[in-house]
């Protein structure tokens, strides 16, 4: 047996599995979707496109979920940096401690949330008490609310993809940038910065897709006023046992990801190429 | 060009004191050269000129200036690594700007000028675009160089950065950075733990040991007065004996280990406990009892246009570098002849 066949035997374990748990379910989706009482129709389609409030729906779940995708770069980077900087027992620390939201369940994490942000809550009060905001501020069931749960949940996806390059990056080549008249901080921007971008991208990827599908944290936090696409296909499965509308939205929530990504890898593989 | 002053210069790592207390002056437009074993702290010491590291006392001045607390870019200095820490997502010549744009030296077009010219000077010019991975070690060495020179800085820092080449290329280097040097006059610390490369590089020589100078001055002196068993051991991997002073009919002599007598011209004031320095080129082999010393060959190592033998002379291995007119084989006893005056005679240490 050759090479080639060897390596095709290898796979097809993987591409049975992928075939039965990821196309399978996506071919069904997909015909679920145009299905109506009269054979296939593109009306689940129109349905959606031509109606203002599920197209507010999809808007905000792209807005909030790219809000959270810079928010979590803006943080991880610089996090990613110290971690990759410090020595390797600190490290490993920061690291449980990154990580550490991931381990508890979403509920019993959101739920905390809601205790800290609720309108009796920790922090509203904190505010409120320092004169900082009105009698009726509110954080829960916002937008803020929901960005400030994602955000911790999916910042550990973003660390832990930048702390992969940064570690790789050769401190000596921020030592010559200082010796060639950078600041410490011009050098992070000059040296650091560009080289972590393939870590920034594929940590991008990860928060944006885990964000724009996720459902339990936006519901909860932003309550049933704030409709996320996800949440809505939640509903109309659950609730309106609409299933070929919800197969429609996911349809929409799958080519919307694919539409926004796909030139986004294109971008870094071509940066990290050129 | 300025002139570069340590004074006292101690710096401990947690509870260790890797240097203790250094004083150089360097003047202006110096090739110096700080030649040592790895460990020795000749790099954590270029680091503090450099800023890259504090010091724990003591001050660095350069032209006059008291920059011990300045970071380094601050300091008029260009550094190059023995890693060359070229930019790897930066093209050559981006590189080579990239000082001049931290530092803004002159207008884009100054820029891309002394640019041209700097990458001219190492002969890269028609790589300009290329980015560093797409190039062999000696080029991304020039670009490193190229990239060191281009702003002018007052003191230009090196920290081994031959080490990484074959020996045909660290040559050619070598040259190339001679002659930079004496065009552009630039005050240079050279680090390195060869001491071919420091000899023929420097207007001086600072050899340093366990954090401490152990001996500085010019190549020639260095090489040919070594003040202790250290350096002239580093310096031209010479022989050392351990022998006691006596005095013979015949005038000064060292008695070694076995009892042999070794007639001495130069030397320790008085007598008692020294040791020998020899160079390997220095004595030659001949039958035994033509010589003054007496030995058995342990090994004979073929070098080609020479022979290096090592003979054990009262227990201690004694390196010789020989034509190849005669032949002597493992074990046989062999006299050594060696010019009394070309024996260095060092306290033993």
């Amino acid at each position: 047996m050759n090479d080639r066949a060897e390596n095709t035997l290898l796979v097809l374990p993987g591409l049975a599995l992928l075939a039965l748990a990821f196309f399978v379910p996506i071919t069904q989706m997909l015909i679920l979707s145009v299905s109506g009482d009269d054979g296939p129709t593109l009306a689940h389609f129109t349905r959606f496109l031509g109606d203002p409030y599920y197209l507010g729906v999809l808007w905000r779940t792209v807005r909030l979920s790219i809000l959270i995708t810079v928010i979590c770069a803006a943080i991880g980077f610089p996090l990613a940096y110290i971690m990759a900087r410090v020595g390797p027992r600190l490290r490993l620390w920061l690291i449980v401690l990154v990580i550490l939201p991931l381990m508890t369940s979403v509920v019993v994490r959101t739920f905390g949330w809601m205790v800290l942000l609720s309108r009796s809550g920790l922090i509203p009060e904190m505010l409120r008490d320092m004169g900082l905001v009105g009698r009726n501020f509110a954080i829960m069931q916002t937008e803020t609310a929901i960005v400030i749960g994602m955000v911790q949940v999916l910042l550990p996806f973003m660390t832990l993809s930048i702390l992969g390059i940064v570690t790789r990056i050769d401190p000596r080549l921020e030592e010559a940038a200082r010796t060639m008249g950078c600041s410490f901080l011009q050098s992070l921007r000059t040296v650091v910065l560009p080289l972590a971008v393939p870590g920034i991208i594929a940590g991008s990827l990860l928060v944006f897709t885990l964000s724009a599908s996720s459902f339990v944290t936006p519901n909860l936090l932003g309550g049933s006023r704030i409709q996320v696409l996800a949440a809505s296909i939640y509903r109309s499965v659950t609730q309106t046992l609409d299933w070929p509308f919800a197969a429609a939205q996911a349809v929409i929530l799958f080519v919307g990801i694919l539409l926004i990504l796909v030139p986004y890898a294109r971008l870094a593989g071509g940066r990290s190429n050129g | 060009m300025a002139d570069v002053r340590l004074t006292q210069i101690k710096k401990s790592f947690g509870q260790v004191e890797v240097l203790h207390g250094i004083t150089l002056d360097i003047a202006s437009g110096e090739f110096i050269s700080l030649l040592g074993a790895s460990g020795c702290g000749k790099t954590t010491l270029l680091r503090i000129v450099a800023g890259l590291e504090g010091v724990t006392s003591g001050t660095v001045e350069i032209a006059g200036r008291d920059v011990t607390e300045l970071p380094p870019e601050k300091r008029d200095i260009a550094m190059m690594f023995q890693s060359y820490a070229l930019l790897p997502h930066l093209s050559v010549s981006e590189n080579v700007r990239f000082p001049l744009r931290m530092r803004k030296i002159g207008s884009r077009e100054e820029q891309a000028e002394k640019v041209r010219d700097a990458l001219e000077t190492v002969q890269l010019g028609h790589l300009a675009d290329r980015k560093p991975r797409q190039l062999s070690g000696g080029q991304q060495q020039r670009v490193a160089l190229a990239r060191a020179i281009v702003s002018r800085p007052q003191v230009l820092l090196l920290d081994e950065p031959l080490s990484n080449l074959d020996a045909r290329l660290r040559e050619d280097m070598q040259v190339e950075l001679i002659e930079i040097h004496k065009r552009l006059g630039l005050t240079s610390i050279f680090v390195t733990h060869d001491q071919e490369e420091a000899l023929s590089l420097s207007d001086r020589v600072v050899l340093l040991n366990g954090g401490k100078v152990e001996q500085e001055g010019a190549p020639s002196e260095i090489y040919s007065n070594p003040a202790t068993g250290f350096a002239s051991n580093f310096l031209g991997a010479a022989n050392l004996l351990p022998a006691t002073l006596t005095e013979t009919a015949a005038g000064r002599a060292a008695k070694l280990e076995d009892g042999q007598v070794f007639p001495i011209e130069t030397g320790a004031g008085e007598g008692g406990e020294v040791t020998l320095a020899l160079r390997q080129e220095d004595a030659t082999l001949c039958a035994e009892g033509e010589g003054q010393l007496t030995g058995v060959v342990a090994a004979r190592i073929y070098l080609g246009a020479r022979n290096r033998y090592v003979v054990k002379v009262a227990g201690h291995e004694v390196r010789v570098l020989t034509g190849t007119e005669t032949l002597y084989e493992s074990g046989a006893r062999v006299g050594l002849q060696i010019d009394p005056a070309r024996v260095r005679v060092l306290p033993r240490d």
